[in-house]
């Protein structure tokens, strides 16, 4: 076969396998894809956190019921169920409501546990009733109104629309995310700055040959084809060893994660798309790579020679 | 006269007209350097050591343009032709090195495969053509061997085989002779003649004055940084014209 022909199994021109300078683009290739990998797993997790919290805003609010004071604890609980009652028939006719559904005991008591502990009884504490309202899909909803005919049907009820709290979490959320893009442009012109320093001196080393292809009629693209190629492999075994390490990380950081209390961080979850991009990150920096060296190589030589 | 005319009409393949060459800031090396060769045309160039014959050569495969004046090649001024066109054109010129410029890390195959290489001949091609060659200058012996570990004079045979590999149109040879014993020596001129017979243009820079003698082909003689042309005492040959 022509493939075992030792003749014909050519050596590349220039020698940059197994140098030195190979084993540095690795080492360099494998950190970055490492920080990249983690660093996006990042921003998608805190993408799928303000796509889930963003559609809690739009698809539901909840009202509140204040406890009614009467020293008659019976006549107040009464009282104050009368008005969750009215409340709740006034959002059924709603147009823009799809379910409206009032929280039992046992979920206030689990909403309360974090901060009252086990064994709370709930019917002697004066807290709010919570009336959970799921918006229908598309509809758009006028809060300020609604607020208003809801005070004229009740005195004792309040809209929250989670907008207030959560507003703040999304600037948050939007801060970490700015953060975590600038750290992944940082460590792409990082790599790029590295293999383009490092092509660069690399066709000083191999100056004569490259002057011997010049005179043979090689054309740039020849001798940076050759490059693009050895960078194009180091590019893919670095993402894969970076890839390696930073799975397990992200893996211990979604488990450390899922351990806050409050459902809040939970939201964060990578989906199969996220992972899929995730997992594509040795081709992309094989493609980057490649790049970077092709056009290094393009450049300098037509300053060089 | 007659042969100036006669050349009037033929195309030059290398002209150069007033071209001086100088390095960085230093003194022109070479000035006011007139001549035309044509195609198919056999010269020997020749000069003290230090007059300027690499640097001529140099600029006849255009591994370096003229510091002034005009320099064609196969009718292309090289000061206004772009990177990828001046690779293209050197394609057809082949070049053997005083010192070689092998490339030591490959065998002597590849060495001699290089300029189809470059070209994007098929491997199936490549070899053939190479293995002939090779047999040819009697090396297919050491054919996978690294060129570092052969002699001098095998050396200059792979070079030689480099040089003439893919038929050039022109051939410029920097002392090609200058490692090899007297019958292999003989052997390279037999090669060279038979190149410029098939149409290839031939200039060799040498010192030696037997090889000169030997063929009787016009000299191009360097001194004091210009170029004279010496025609050959027996024979009559069709070559260049140097400009007045």
């Amino acid at each position: 076969m022509i493939s075992n022909d030792p003749l014909i199994s050519r050596k590349q021109e220039l020698p940059l396998k197994d140098n030195t300078t190979s084993l540095f683009l690795k080492v360099i290739i494998s950190i970055a894809i490492f920080l990249f990998a983690v660093t996006l797993a990042g921003v998608l997790s805190i993408n799928s956190m303000l796509n889930a919290w963003n559609n809690s805003i739009l698809g539901s609010l909840t009202v509140q019921i204040m406890p009614i004071n009467n020293a008659n604890h019976d006549l107040a609980l009464k009282q104050t169920l009368e008005q969750q009652n009215i409340t709740v028939e006034f959002l059924k006719k709603l147009p823009e409501v799809e379910h409206v559904s009032v929280l039992s005991d046992e979920q206030l008591e689990k909403l309360l546990k974090p901060w009252l502990g086990d064994g709370i009884d709930i019917s002697n504490l004066p807290t709010p009733r919570l009336i959970d309202v799921k918006i229908k899909k598309n509809t758009e909803i006028n809060y300020t109104k609604l607020a208003e005919k809801l005070s004229e049907i009740s005195p004792f009820a309040s809209l929250d629309n989670h907008k207030l709290w959560l507003d703040k979490l999304i600037k948050f959320a939007d801060g970490l995310k700015i953060l975590a893009l600038t750290i992944l442009f940082l460590v792409i012109a990082i790599t790029s700055g590295a293999i383009f320093y490092t092509t660069q001196s690399n066709l000083g080393l191999h100056h004569n040959i490259i002057e011997i292809l010049h005179i043979m009629g090689a054309k740039d693209t020849y001798v940076a084809q050759q490059y693009a190629r050895r960078d194009a492999w180091l590019g893919f075994i670095g993402g894969c060893i970076g890839l390696f390490f930073a799975i397990p990380t992200i893996f211990l950081i979604a488990r450390l994660a899922e351990q806050i209390e409050g459902g809040i961080i939970s939201e964060a979850h990578l989906s199969p798309f996220s992972w899929m991009l995730i997992l594509a990150l040795p081709l992309f920096s094989s493609g980057a790579s490649m790049l970077t060296a092709y056009y290094t190589v393009k450049r300098t030589l037509e300053k060089m020679m | 006269m007659l042969l100036q005319n006669e050349l009037k009409n033929e195309q030059a393949i290398i002209d150069m007209k007033n071209v001086g060459i100088r390095y960085e800031q230093g003194p022109e090396v070479l000035s006011d350097i007139n001549v035309s060769l044509k195609r198919a045309s056999f010269h020997f160039l020749t000069g003290k050591s230090g007059a300027g014959k690499t640097s001529l050569l140099s600029m006849m495969y255009l591994a370096q343009k003229p510091s002034r004046g005009s320099l064609n090649v196969f009718g292309k001024n090289v000061n206004f032709t772009n990177r990828d066109s001046l690779a293209l054109l050197r394609r057809r010129i082949g070049v053997v090195f005083q010192d070689f410029r092998l490339i030591d890390h490959l065998s002597a195959f590849d060495n001699v495969a290089l300029p189809l290489r470059v070209c994007g001949m098929s491997e199936r091609e490549v070899k053939k053509r190479v293995k002939e060659l090779l047999q040819w200058v009697e090396l297919d012996k050491h054919m996978l061997d690294k060129t570092s570990t052969l002699s001098g004079g095998e050396k200059q045979r792979i070079a030689i085989a480099r040089a003439v590999i893919n038929r050039p149109d022109i051939l410029l040879a920097d002392e090609p002779t200058g490692n090899v014993d007297s019958d292999i020596a003989v052997k390279l001129m037999k090669l060279f003649i038979e190149l410029n017979k098939l149409g290839t243009t031939v200039v060799i820079a040498t010192h030696s004055e037997k090889l000169v003698n030997d063929f009787q082909y016009p000299r191009l003689h360097l001194q004091n940084g210009g170029l004279k042309l010496f025609m050959p005492r027996e024979k009559l040959i069709k070559g260049a014209r140097l400009y007045d």
